[in-house]
């Protein structure tokens, strides 16, 4: 985050506060005393635009996260599961996703999904995330800021969107390459793709502690 | 002779020794560790949070302190408060706050408390011995670091006047760091000393909790209410510094035209702030009480006399309790006077923009401004600045220099002509310009080496 970005965002009206839902997993919850909470490894922030939130990940990806021995959340932006609907658009769903990530006990990794890529991505200019991962991005800023702290950064897109115009504006706005799953990208919260999805995501995580 | 552990100095490599576990210490240690060094950070005290734990055998809170900055300026930049907090949270939210920014970033690892730094030298050219003393048996440890950032800040030396007649006061003398309860003001006659953030909170306690209370200030200060319309003081302010500058003047004088009038009912005669450059009072309630006679103001004591206080003016009363709210002196005793910049009388450092030492390259003092604004966030950039200024300094000296340079010519830009004689003004910066300086030195720093 620049100093001149802190200024002016000082300077603009917070969006108004509202009561976030958020969902957790801890590895703790599973009750499977097979599986150990890593103190070392980053918790994961989720965020989605799907209307459902939060809860879209609960079919899934916070109890499979929770199995890999991180400590899993999603957040509910404004108007989305059991958030209440509030004035502001982009920058109000950023300022939720900080507002949830500095709720995380330690500095977590943000993975967003479609437009909470986004949000994820604008998220990351303005708090040290641990990682950042962005799943089929859409509606991304075409000039996304420079994530604070350097975190590594990971982009999941399906084969179909592979060439789309968001995919390679994400590819050279951070110099990643992308990692493509079979499958539509619609399924990215259930199925045979999901569980491919979050495969490679966590095993990417493992290899960047 | 001191008595070491070992004969021998544990070297530390690169590493950096950060001084101090406060809202600055910490943050310099995230900072640091964010750009990649190693940090060791020494705690006299073994709590953290500085001045914002009662547990600290040396805190400086009064009953009740608040933020007297709002939230929203005051946060670290890339760690903000939880936004359903009220605008000036309390020291104890603030004390909550550090606490969860050291456990986010996994700061507690990093940090040795009850460790007292007894002594600093420079050896071999840049790098630093420091000797460490633990407050418990066993003897001191020789380290040596690559770098030192000091955070000590400065609300840590009371700054005491002395009055003529004082020592046989019959009554009772607290500094405002020793007024831990607001009960010890109940039923009293209180006379409190110091016009600035701090007498004014405290006349405002003991307007509400005691029999009577007498407010003593030398000179008029500005006083700012901590809303502005509709807004909190400090972000209204802000706000009118990002509209063209034409503007600014009028919308600034526009605002500050009704607090300006009731100071002047109050017979408070003071330049408005922002002109003189002086650091407003921030308190919505004092002139009230003012307004409904539960403080009475007057001008500087003159002399004790036994259980009476004689004023300037020639009044008198007789307080129970005396409580000098009059800050505190800035003093770091840690390293040579000269290494800081210290130069004849004067015990105020003069470093390069504030935070380098004009002697030693690796030396860096974090958080020793008193901007007007939340220090915090000032802290942050300096923090970031200072790191990156540690990894120019290592990878390319040409650069270094040149840096070097630049610095020097920033920091005459900054000071802010002092008339008063308070001792926290010789530290105040103007922070806007101050703010734009620390964004050069950034930019500057950031720019890719020219190849």
């Amino acid at each position: 985050m620049s100093l001149t970005a802190w200024v002016r965002r000082a300077r603009t009206p917070e969006p108004a506060p509202v009561r976030r839902e958020i969902a957790v997993f801890e590895p703790a919850d599973l009750f499977d005393i097979d599986i150990k909470d890593d103190p070392e490894a980053s918790p994961v922030l989720c965020c989605t635009d799907d209307p459902a939130g939060a809860a879209a990940f609960n079919a899934l990806w916070l109890k499979r996260i929770a199995t890999s021995g991180r400590y899993a959340a999603a957040v509910s932006v404004r108007g989305q599961g059991g958030t209440p609907a509030a004035e502001g658009g982009v920058e109000a769903f950023t300022h939720d996703v900080v507002q949830a990530a500095v709720t995380v006990p330690r500095q977590a990794v943000l993975i967003g999904h479609r437009e909470g890529a986004a949000w994820a991505a604008l998220a990351a200019g303005r708090y040290p995330a641990a990682g950042l991962v962005l799943v089929s991005p859409q509606r991304f800023p075409k000039q996304p800021p420079k994530p604070v702290g350097g975190p590594p950064i990971l982009l999941v897109v399906s084969e179909s969107e592979a060439q789309s115009k968001e995919a390679q504006a994400v590819t050279e706005a951070y110099g990643t390459a992308p990692l493509t799953f079979a499958g539509s990208p619609d399924e990215v919260f259930k199925g045979a793709a999901a569980e491919g999805i979050l495969d490679a995501v966590l095993s990417w995580l493992d290899g960047k502690k | 002779m001191q008595e070491y552990s070992s004969q021998a100095a544990y070297d530390r490599g690169e590493a950096v020794c950060v001084i101090g576990a406060g809202a600055s210490g910490l943050i310099a240690v995230k900072n640091l560790r964010e750009n990649g060094f190693e940090v060791d950070c020494y705690e006299r005290d073994t709590v953290l949070g500085g001045l914002w734990n009662p547990q600290n055998q040396h805190s400086p809170l009064y009953p009740n302190t608040h933020l007297v900055t709002s939230r929203s300026q005051t946060e670290i930049p890339d760690f903000p408060m939880p936004d359903d907090w009220p605008d000036y949270p309390s020291a104890a939210q603030m004390l909550e706050y550090l606490t969860a920014y050291a456990k986010h970033f996994g700061l507690s690892e990093h940090i040795w408390y009850g460790s007292e730094i007894s002594q600093i030298d420079t050896v071999e050219g840049s790098r630093f011995e420091v000797v460490v003393k633990p407050a418990a048996g066993s003897a001191a440890r020789r380290l040596r670091y690559g770098a030192v950032i000091i955070a000590t800040g400065h609300h840590w030396a009371p700054n005491l006047p002395a009055y003529p007649g004082q020592e046989d006061f019959r009554g009772t003398v607290l500094h405002s760091s020793q007024l831990k309860d607001a009960s010890r003001l109940r039923g009293k006659q209180v006379l409190v000393v110091g016009g600035g953030n701090s007498g004014v909170d405290i006349a405002c306690e003991a307007a509400v909790n005691a029999a009577g209370c007498v407010h003593s200030v030398r000179r008029d200060t500005p006083h700012l209410p901590k809303y502005l319309g509709g807004e909190p003081t400090d972000f209204a302010l802000a706000r009118i510094g990002g509209r063209p500058k034409f503007l600014r003047r009028f919308l600034t004088d526009r605002l500050l035209k009704g607090p300006g009038r009731l100071a002047a009912r109050m017979g408070i005669e003071a330049p408005g702030p922002g002109s003189a450059g002086e650091e407003p009072v921030r308190n919505g309630r004092y002139l009230e009480h003012v307004g409904d006679g539960s403080i009475r103001r007057r001008g500087d004591i003159a002399r004790f006399d036994g259980f009476d206080v004689t004023f300037a003016d020639g009044t008198e009363m007789r307080p129970d309790l005396v409580v000098l709210a009059t800050g505190y002196a800035p003093k770091i005793t840690l390293v040579k006077p000269k290494l800081l910049g210290v130069e004849g009388d004067s015990p105020y450092p003069k470093l390069y923009a504030r935070m380098f030492s004009p002697r030693a390259e690796t030396l860096a003092v974090a958080g020793l401004v008193e901007p007007g604004v939340g220090v915090l966030p000032i802290v942050h950039w300096q923090t970031h600045a200072i790191a990156h200024w540690l990894h120019v300094r290592k990878g390319d000296p040409e650069r270094a220099a040149n840096f070097r340079r630049q610095v020097v010519a920033e920091s005459d830009q900054y000071e802010v002509e002092s008339g008063g004689a308070s001792p926290r003004h010789r530290l105040a910066v103007d922070a806007e310009e101050y703010l734009a300086s620390l964004g050069r030195i950034i930019d500057i720093l950031e720019q890719e080496p020219a190849k």
